[in-house]
């Protein structure tokens, strides 16, 4: 029997091909990530694992090649830069995202604060920020230091949060500055809501996109500067471990030639640098722009 | 105009006059003694009597207020006292090192603003093919290396190993001061300023440039049927031109504290050397100079590149000052 409902002149669609589903990781800096995130596993576990006295004192083994025992050799004092590799990682690793943490925590009140204040007292607090932010820097830290006491990695972050905040600030008051006039804002501010209501539920969901590439480089920055303020003396001293302190005795191992004293904490710390670097930059991807007309 | 240049001079005097009250308390509050960069050794088999005479001396006793005052009215009159390390006049202890700081940041400050602009139109012409690729990775990555770790590495290589270049000092010691070795010392000191900055600013210009490339007059050009070179050399750089002017000189500072951490690494005698010596040790008449020499320099350079930013586009009227990496600017 024909089946009488049977329509003509209908073209058989073609099965549909499965289109080939796009990885989620595609584009996507998967080495950066795994890599970070495998030093960061080492740092936590490895710290936790590590018995203390591999780091200690060991006045038998200075100055020691890489070997069977000391897989990275040992430094100067004696101390397995292996273990210190990880126990140092914690504390750059901390210094790095703590002061992150103090730097975008001030830069948002402050440049609200800027952005949202009348233009003669927004000027003076930009400008007064400048001269602040053309004091020497070495000067700064040792003065922020005497003050909080011995150098320890509280006050370092504390230094390093408090000394790194000011581009951040910029972009925030900008951003800041256009939204103020805008009807919800005001409307807020009709119905009462505080400084910090508004900042937070109004003006910080509108700017937050714009500081987290911004914030991410500020934990590279953060590490960086750590390691150089260590290096120079002025930082964490010897006996506490972190990439830069390693560095900091670095002069003894140019004189003995011992390579590894530099090579190997150096390399961990410009690796975490440049995953951290990569992860930013992916971030900052989606602000996608157009095709050029050549 | 007149009036525009009087009032931004009085905004830097004004700036650079809070920026040595600001320096003079923070440098006599921090703990330390000054009397040791002076006498050295000696003052802890010091009398409180001896003390209180040496004190006297170096005009340490009264209030910081008073100090402070004291400093200023000298200052008006070209007196910046002497160093208390070098016992001799501030200015003079700094004349030695300039010249040695302005070879160094100076002829890598014209290396970095050549280099980054050649290096920025190359990328900006090879947009998102090999050469663009390779020059944007590569800035990526060196702009993860810390300097003080380039300078090491470096060290290690040309000076330790292969024994090429020498590490540290301007001079040989005991040889006659000739160019060619000047020039040997200043090798991989220059190599860590220019790399550690250049592939920074190559970007910057690169995206500049890429920026203008989506104008409609380029559009316009091509249609016209002129020449891609035509186009990128007579229209496009022309118009990024005073935006890079304006990117190097916010530039000025960093470099300079870029050249302050390499001058520490090669022990370089340069002002880098002193500033960090003279905040350690408290050399106070010292300090001050150098700070407010380097502070007013970057006063100078942020209004510098505002100015030029208001020029083209009156719309930012003091919004934002450029934008320059955040870096241990010292």
């Amino acid at each position: 029997m024909t089946n009488n409902f049977e329509l003509v002149g209908i073209k058989p669609t073609p099965r549909k091909e499965t289109v080939q589903k796009e990885k989620w990781y595609k584009g996507k800096p998967v080495f950066s990530g795994v890599l970070l995130a495998l030093i960061a596993a080492g740092c936590l576990l490895g710290g936790l694992l590590m018995t203390e006295d591999s780091a200690a004192l060991n006045l038998q083994n200075c100055g020691l090649p890489p070997n069977g025992e000391f897989l990275f050799g040992t430094d100067t004092m004696g101390r397995d830069i292996f273990s210190m590799i990880w126990l140092g990682g914690r504390v750059s690793l901390f210094i790095g995202i703590s002061s992150t943490i103090i730097s975008t925590i001030t830069a948002i009140v402050f440049g609200a604060l800027s952005g949202s204040a009348p233009v003669w007292a927004d000027t003076i607090l930009m400008r007064l920020t400048e001269i602040l932010f053309s004091v020497p820097e070495p000067l700064l830290v040792i003065f922020i230091q005497a003050v909080l006491g011995e150098a320890n990695v509280f006050s370092l972050s504390f230094v390093i949060g408090v000394t790194g905040w000011m581009s951040m600030a910029k972009i925030i008051r900008t951003e800041v500055r256009q939204l103020r006039g805008s009807e919800y804002v005001i409307a807020s501010k009709c119905m009462g809501g505080g400084f910090f209501h508004i900042l937070k539920k109004h003006l910080a969901p509108n700017f937050i996109s714009s500081i987290m590439f911004m914030a991410v480089m500020n934990i590279r920055n953060g590490i960086m500067v750590e390691a150089t303020l260590s290096f120079m003396g002025i930082g964490l001293p010897v006996e506490v471990i972190s990439w830069g302190s390693m560095l900091s005795l670095s002069e003894k191992a140019l004189l003995s030639n011992a390579w590894w004293m530099i090579v190997i904490p150096g390399a961990f710390l410009v690796a975490t640098l440049m995953c951290i670097t990569s992860l930013g930059n992916d971030l900052r991807k989606s602000m996608n722009r157009g095709q050029g007309y050549f | 105009m007149v009036k525009t240049a009087g009032r931004k001079f009085l905004e830097l005097l004004l700036s650079i006059f809070f920026l040595s009250v600001i320096i003079f308390y923070i440098a006599r509050l921090t703990p330390g003694d000054p009397l040791i960069s002076y006498y050295g050794e000696r003052v802890e088999k010091m009398s409180p009597e001896e003390r209180e005479r040496a004190e006297e001396r170096l005009g340490l006793n009264s209030s910081v207020s008073n100090q402070y005052l004291r400093w200023l009215a000298d200052a008006f009159h070209g007196e910046f006292g002497i160093s208390y390390k070098y016992k001799m006049d501030v200015t003079e202890v700094i004349g030695e090192r300039i010249g040695n700081t302005f070879i160094l940041g100076g002829i890598g400050f014209l290396f970095i603003f050549g280099g980054s602009l050649l290096l920025g139109i190359l990328c900006a012409w090879y947009e998102d093919r090999l050469p663009d690729h390779m020059i944007c990775k590569m800035g990526t990555a060196v702009s993860c290396i810390p300097e003080f770790w380039l300078s090491l590495i470096l060290i290690l290589i040309f000076a330790v190993n292969l024994r090429w270049l020498p590490s540290s000092g301007a001079y040989t010691i005991g040889i006659k001061r000739s160019a060619a070795d000047r020039i040997l010392h200043l090798i991989l000191p220059m190599t860590v300023v220019v790399a550690g900055h250049l592939w920074y600013y190559a970007y910057m210009i690169r995206n500049l440039i890429l920026e203008e490339v989506r104008t409609d007059y380029v559009l316009l050009a091509k249609a016209k049927g002129l020449k891609k070179r035509r186009i990128m050399f007579r229209h496009c750089l022309r118009n990024t031109f005073p935006s890079y002017l304006s990117i190097m000189a916010v530039s000025v500072p960093h470099i300079l504290g870029g050249t302050y951490i390499v001058e520490t690494v090669f022990s370089y005698p340069g002002l880098g050397t002193l500033i960090y010596e003279s905040a350690r040790y408290k050399d106070y008449n010292l300090l001050m100079f150098l700070s407010l020499m380097s502070g007013a320099l970057v006063i100078l350079c942020n209004m510098a590149a505002q100015v030029l930013n208001e020029r083209i586009d009156p719309r930012i009227k003091s919004e934002n000052m450029g934008k320059a990496p955040e870096g241990i600017g010292l």
